[in-house]
């Protein structure tokens, strides 16, 4: 059986699923961040897929950037994450509705 | 390759406001050093425009001493100053009636001294950069330029109804120049360039939508001059200008409307100014006629030469709007006349006015008693504004019935003249109701016998008035020389115009 | 010898007497009266007799020269202005140099005698440098080579005028008032007939492309035997048309400077001035502008009359300039009977003469007009200096009466000049009476001057007035068709008889019979100066004839003819003035055809007029006036008699004034511009338009715009916007639930849609 681009862009849109329902109906701060992480890099993936399938180099680097800026995201990320931990003693995102119009 | 001399001449008065306000930093501020300051540098500007006269050269018909660079050239708007026969005396006149109200003010203002002269210098940069800029935009800028001073000199210098008067002026002059704000655009936009003589030379392109673009600017600069039924902010800020603002006002300010119709109108506009002429020209008939009658109903002095100031240019409109080389060249010399003259004459009021405080004729009388050498001296300015040939006033009144006479622009052209000859007639009776009032008959108010004569300052200011007025008067040749260049090729552009559409008139 | 390089002296003299009176007179003058006054006034007055020494030299520099005109450029003055050129330039012909030797010989008579006459005035100075400003632009008037430069000098001697008639503009109790007004009413009347003079230039500029005379006329002259079409404001006129609007509007301007109806009004009034001023300006010379303006231009005249074109088809302007000459002399003559004032029954008196020269150059007498010009220059001169002298002799005595009276009844307040608070006027012939034994130079020389006005034989008035007379009878038979001719000659004929007698009513009431106040008897004979004028001018008006003495017979004068040439003392002001009125020359060419006028006494005329004259002078005298007025409070004997009361009364009320100053001025003029100014400009224009419909409509909008959108006002705008934007951001608010899990939802269902739209849109195509 040939692994065809059809099945990466295919797992790549599952984990996108799967990251997105977790950063809708997760709580925990830190769950959301990883699923945001997996949103990413089901993107990423895609990306290397069809790089490959076109013969086209943009889109690994794309990748690079992406990882770049989503290494930097997790930097400040969980930065303010433990800063609101520290005040607020909790990362439920229930809980963390101050910025509330 | 690009001329300076035209852009220090504009912005020099700016080295005195700058030296004036760098005194007080550095110590030594004084109401008799800001004085000097402000004299001195109008003197200089005075001297420089001599330069440039000296520079200048006549025989040339296009502009001169071109000072071209971009300012916006994403819209076509650049920084453009020229010279040419148009601009010449106008330059001289600014810098000259600048030089002698500035150094009539040494002694009339007492308040807030530093303002005062500050705003004068700003004046005559905006005022000189009206006479030089080739640029649409550039105009425009300029000529909102001197509003504010002017305003400002009105309304915190000026007479107990300052306020009122100086928003009058304000309000008026700015809705005027709206319209041409919007003329302006419309040609810069469309050509992609404010360059007057680029403009000129692809007139063809909005040649379409002149007659609109005609009544912009003539709006604008109907107001200015001003032409009857636009007047009636004149009187107020006459009366309530203090003297120095009045003397610019009469001598300077009121130019920039009629300059305005013979840089702009004539050659932007040829077929328009063509259909337009006799409309103006019955408008300047009307306002030589009515405000020689209106000057001669009035009791203030000051509101009775403010009349005569619209009965004059009358006169200058009707020789703009001859479009002919006689009408036009008298229009220009009578311009200048019409700032020597009724700015003597504001001067004189002025002179009178510092001491009595009032401006009613009735309290006046028999001042020629008290100050012999005064009184005779304004009665040559009189004479002059009246028109007596001779003097300044008759070479342009002349030139200006002459050439209303010899156009085809107006048709039947006699009957114009006929009308505005009696301009002369009525000139006589409202001037001479002002000269007998203040001067003549017995010296009996108290008063009046405590006038003093002139002094020193005063004496060299109505002098320096009457060698133009008396000059121009017995050899205006040399003036005609200066502009005559540039008004014959404009008159040449307009005959043609006129000989193309006037009908043929057949006996 | 050639002296025409002198020519510019004539102009800088009386200039330069003008700056040295104003500046260096004055002060003389106040530092020491005796002195000063000999400074200023014989400074003054020697540099006009230098004027008239210059003047004869040009004429025999001119007779010299063949009669020759002399054109001498000084500069530019009109120049680089399109076709428009005029220069400074003066022309010295025979017409020229004749005004000359009347404005500087006649000026520097009155120069002399208004030494004596302005002694002890406060502006002795200023009156010296007006007369010499005077003298200057009359100069400029009577020798510029072009229309223009006589304009300068026809509103210069206008403003000299202005300057005198007002000359006492600051004396007390509405005498100073009264003059300046006199002083403007000048003024004003002038400009009118001067309006109507620049539209004449402006005309002929636009028809011959000049205003210099020789090229004007040269041209005219062309156009006219070339039958040319004139192109005028797009449309092509007969020459003739165009010159006869022309010459019109030079009438006009002429009726204005000359004093002729409907404009003399004002010429009554200059009287106002001081004497000298009155004989020099308002008698001599100014007031003969008109006429020298058209007998310079007779060029011009002529062709009009050649061209036989009727002004709105009635009459042609020739005739009409004749008529209104005509009728003016007649109207003035009648006018004088009525006046008391020695001085207005002169000024009236001039009007009248006036009137005989306009009417003779209308008829093409130019050198009849002329000659009438220069002896009524001498004699009007000389009986005007005599009035002054009586005046001034009735002042002193005043002056003494007052004091002695005082003195008598021991008042003692005040000695010298009394301070005008009476009411005595020294110009009432009613006051006056037997004055020849007080004032024997001054009754002898006016008697000279009345039988030459009056046109008595042998004196200069007799000659002149006759060649006028001779010339209307003359063309009466010889141009039978012409209705002018009669007409004129039976106005001027009854006219001369008006002028005799209203003379003789003057000498009468002034010099004969009893003393009609007590200030006679202290009325003294005046000084030397202002007597030896008199003298030499009663001598030029006994034998001012002989400068253009007719033949006495027709025989005469054909002999004369047929030896032309031949120097003899006939008509030597023709032989010398022809030169210049190129006319003569034109109808002997047959361009033009002058009317001609007999140059050998016309017996008839002669003795008609001359008995008619002695007639009116014996009526007035021994008839009329033999005895009365007795008192100074008597009414006039004309006032009374019941056919003359009602004509007489009519011609008091000085008619045409009347219609002119009190109808049009006073009742039209000045409430018309009043209204305009006050009713229509300021209440309407100014405030009305600019207060209640500009300003007020701008505001009502503004509060209603205001209103609508908040009552409580322009505030309300703001705060309302403020109102909408908070309750927005309130269910905005809503949105912002802090919950990040909402948001993230926002974002994703903002994906959805955008995915859809882009799905949506590639399915669409």
């Amino acid at each position: 059986m040939v692994v065809t681009v059809e099945w990466y862009v295919l797992l790549g849109a599952v984990l996108f699923t799967i990251g997105a329902l977790g950063v809708l109906l997760r709580r925990n701060a830190i769950v959301i961040f990883m699923s945001v992480e997996l949103m990413l890099n089901a993107v990423n993936l895609v990306f290397v897929a069809f790089a490959y399938h076109l013969g086209d180099i943009n889109g690994q680097v794309l990748v690079f950037f992406v990882m770049t800026v989503s290494a930097a995201e997790v930097a400040v990320g969980l930065a303010i994450i433990v800063a609101i931990f520290q005040s607020k003693k909790s990362i439920d995102i229930s809980e963390l509705n101050t910025l509330k119009g | 390759m690009n001329d300076w001399t035209l852009t220090i001449l504009t912005f020099l008065p700016l080295v005195g406001v700058v030296t004036i306000l760098l005194l007080k930093p550095f110590g030594g501020e004084s109401d008799t050093k800001i004085k000097g300051i402000a004299v001195g540098t109008a003197v200089v500007t005075f001297l420089f425009s001599l330069f440039v006269l000296a520079q200048y050269n006549p025989a040339m018909a296009g502009l001169q001493m071109q000072h071209k660079g971009d300012w916006i050239p994403g819209i076509g708007v650049s920084y453009y100053l020229g010279i040419d026969g148009l601009s010449i005396l106008m330059i001289l006149l600014t810098t000259f009636i600048a030089m002698l109200g500035i150094a009539s003010s040494w002694s009339a203002i007492t308040t807030q001294v530093r303002n005062y002269y500050i705003f004068m210098l700003l004046l005559e940069v905006g005022m000189l950069g009206v006479f030089l800029a080739q640029d649409l935009f550039l105009f425009y800028v300029f000529w909102e330029v001197t509003l504010v001073p002017m305003y400002f000199l009105i309304g915190i210098w000026g007479g107990k109804e300052r306020v009122y008067a100086a928003l009058k002026f304000f309000l008026y002059t700015m809705a005027g120049s709206l319209l041409m704000l919007l003329a302006i655009l419309y040609m810069g936009i469309t050509n992609g360039t404010f360059s007057v003589p680029e403009l000129i030379a692809n007139r063809a392109l909005f040649a379409g939508a002149q007659n609109w673009l005609f009544l912009g600017f003539a709006v604008a600069f109907a107001i200015k001059v001003p032409v009857f039924p636009f007047h009636s902010w004149l009187p107020d800020a006459h009366t309530q200008a203090p003297t120095a603002g009045s003397i610019i006002l009469a001598g300077v300010l009121l130019k920039m409307g009629t300059y305005g119709f013979m840089r702009f109108n004539l050659p932007l506009f040829p077929e328009a100014s063509v259909y337009y002429a006799p409309f103006i020209a019955v408008l300047a008939i009307i306002g030589i006629i009515y405000g020689a009658i209106v000057a001669y109903a009035q009791h203030d002095a000051k509101k009775l030469v403010a009349y005569s100031s619209i009965s004059h240019l009358g006169f200058v409109m009707l020789g703009i709007f001859s479009l002919n080389e006689i009408g036009l060249q008298g229009a220009i010399i009578q311009g200048v006349n019409h700032g020597l003259s009724t700015g003597a004459l504001f001067f004189a009021v002025g002179f009178l006015y510092d001491q009595r405080h009032t401006r009613e004729l009735d309290d006046y009388g028999g001042v020629w008693k008290a100050v012999p050498l005064f009184s005779a001296l304004t009665l040559i300015v009189t004479l002059s504004s009246m028109g007596l040939p001779g003097l300044n006033g008759f070479v342009g009144e002349f030139s200006i019935l002459l050439g209303s006479m010899g156009t085809e622009a107006l048709s039947p052209s006699w009957i114009y003249t006929a009308f505005a000859v009696t301009g002369v007639i009525l000139a006589a009776t409202y001037l001479l109701k002002f000269y007998q009032a203040i001067f003549m008959g017995p010296l009996e108010k108290e008063e009046n016998k405590s006038l003093r004569e002139m002094n020193g300052g005063e004496l060299a200011i109505m002098l320096s008035f009457l060698l133009f007025i008396v000059w121009i008067g017995i050899a205006p040749a040399g003036y005609f020389g200066l502009t005559q260049a540039t008004v014959a090729d404009l008159a040449n552009t307009l005959s043609e115009i006129v000989n193309n559409t006037a009908p043929v008139l057949m006996q | 010898m050639n002296t025409f390089a002198l020519a510019p002296l004539l102009l800088i003299l009386p200039f330069l007497g003008m700056l040295f009176n104003l500046f260096a007179g004055t002060r003389l003058v106040r530092q020491d009266a005796q002195t000063g006054e000999r400074w200023s006034g014989w400074t003054a007055s020697i540099l006009v007799i230098i004027n008239f020494v210059i003047t004869v030299t040009l004429m025999s520099s001119l007779a010299a020269n063949d009669y020759h005109a002399i054109i001498v450029p000084l500069w530019d003055w009109f120049a680089f202005i399109g076709e428009f050129h005029i220069p400074w330039a003066m022309q010295i012909d025979t017409l020229s140099v004749t005004m000359l030797g009347v404005v500087t010989g006649v000026g520097a008579l009155i120069h002399i005698y208004a030494i004596g006459y302005m002694h002890g005035d406060e502006g002795f100075a200023r009156f010296f440098a007006y007369l010499n400003l005077f003298i200057f632009f009359m100069i400029i008037l009577v020798t510029g080579n072009n229309y223009l430069m006589l304009f300068v000098g026809w509103e210069g001697v206008g403003l000299c005028s202005f300057l005198l008639i007002g000359f006492w503009h600051d004396r007390k109790d509405g005498v100073g008032l009264a003059n300046s007004r006199a002083a403007r009413k000048a003024f004003i009347a002038n400009r009118v007939g001067d309006a109507a003079m620049i539209l004449a230039m402006i005309m002929t500029f636009w028809t011959f492309g000049t205003l210099e005379f020789q090229p004007v006329f040269d041209s005219a002259v062309e156009m006219f035997t070339s039958s040319q079409a004139v192109p005028l404001f797009g449309v092509s006129f007969e020459l003739g048309v165009v010159l006869s609007t022309i010459t019109v509007l030079f009438l006009i301007g002429a009726t204005g400077k000359s004093a002729q109806i409907p404009l003399y009004i004002w010429l009554p009034d200059a009287m106002a001035g001081p004497t000298p001023v009155s004989a020099l300006i308002h008698a001599a010379t100014m007031v003969t502008s008109g006429i020298y303006l058209i007998v310079r231009s007779n060029v011009l005249f002529e062709i009009v009359r050649k061209s036989e074109y009727l002004l709105f088809g009635v009459i042609s302007t020739n005739d009409l300039v004749a008529l209104i000459g005509a009728s003016t002399a007649l109207w003035a003559g009648l006018i004088a009977f009525t006046q008391w004032d020695v001085k207005k029954v002169l000024a009236y008196s001039t009007v009248s003469q006036l009137g005989f020269m306009i009417a003779a150059v209308g008829m093409g007498a130019y050198v009849a007009g002329l000659f009438h010009l220069i002896t009524h220059a001498i004699f009007k001169a000389l009986l005007f200096m005599g009035s002054g002298s009586i005046i001034h002799g009735m002042e002193h005595g005043h002056h003494h009466y007052v004091d002695h009276h005082r003195g008598h009844n021991g008042h003692g307040e005040g000695h010298g000049h009394h301070d005008g608070h009476d009411d005595f006027d020294p110009q009432d012939m009613r006051t006056m009476g037997g004055l020849r034994h007080k004032m024997p130079w001054t009754f002898w020389t006016y008697i000279i001057g009345t039988l030459a006005l009056a046109g008595i034989f042998p004196f200069a008035g007799f000659w002149s007035k006759d060649e006028i007379l001779a010339h209307a009878s003359w063309n009466l038979t010889a141009l039978p068709d012409q209705w002018i001719y009669p007409v004129v000659y039976a106005l001027l004929t009854l006219a001369a008889f008006c002028t005799a007698f209203y003379m003789g009513r003057q000498i009468k009431m002034v010099f004969f019979g009893e003393p009609r106040s007590d200030v006679v008897a202290y009325v003294p004979e005046s000084d030397w100066k202002m007597v030896m004028p008199l003298v030499i001018l009663a001598v030029g008006a006994t034998l001012g004839g002989l400068i253009n003495l007719p033949h006495f017979t027709e025989a005469s004068y054909k002999a004369s003819k047929d030896s032309y040439g031949e120097s003899n003392i006939y008509l030597a002001m023709e032989k010398a003035v022809e030169h210049s009125i190129e006319s003569f020359h034109l109808t002997e060419t047959g361009v033009v055809s002058m009317p001609y006028t007999p140059t050998w006494v016309q017996m008839t005329v002669a003795v008609v007029s001359t008995i008619l004259a002695l007639i009116a002078l014996l009526l007035a005298v021994f008839v009329v006036y033999r005895t009365k007025p007795e008192q100074a409070t008597d009414p006039d004997p004309l006032q009374v008699s019941p056919l003359i009361k009602y004509p007489w009364a009519f011609f008091a009320t000085l008619p045409l004034d009347t219609l002119l100053v009190k109808g049009f001025v006073e009742k039209l003029f000045n409430p018309f511009s009043d209204w305009i100014a006050m009713r229509v400009d300021w209440d309407f224009w100014h405030d009305f338009v600019h207060n209640n419909v500009i300003r007020d409509t701008f505001n009502t909008v503004a509060d209603f715009l205001a209103n609508i959108l908040d009552p409580k006002g322009v505030d309300g705008v703001v705060t309302g916007l403020g109102k909408v934007t908070m309750r927005l951001s309130g269910l905005l608010g809503l949105v912002q639930s802090g919950n990040v899990g909402n948001y993230a939802l926002g974002v994703f269902l903002g994906l959805v849609v955008l995915v859809t739209y882009v799905v949506a849109l590639g399915w669409m195509q």
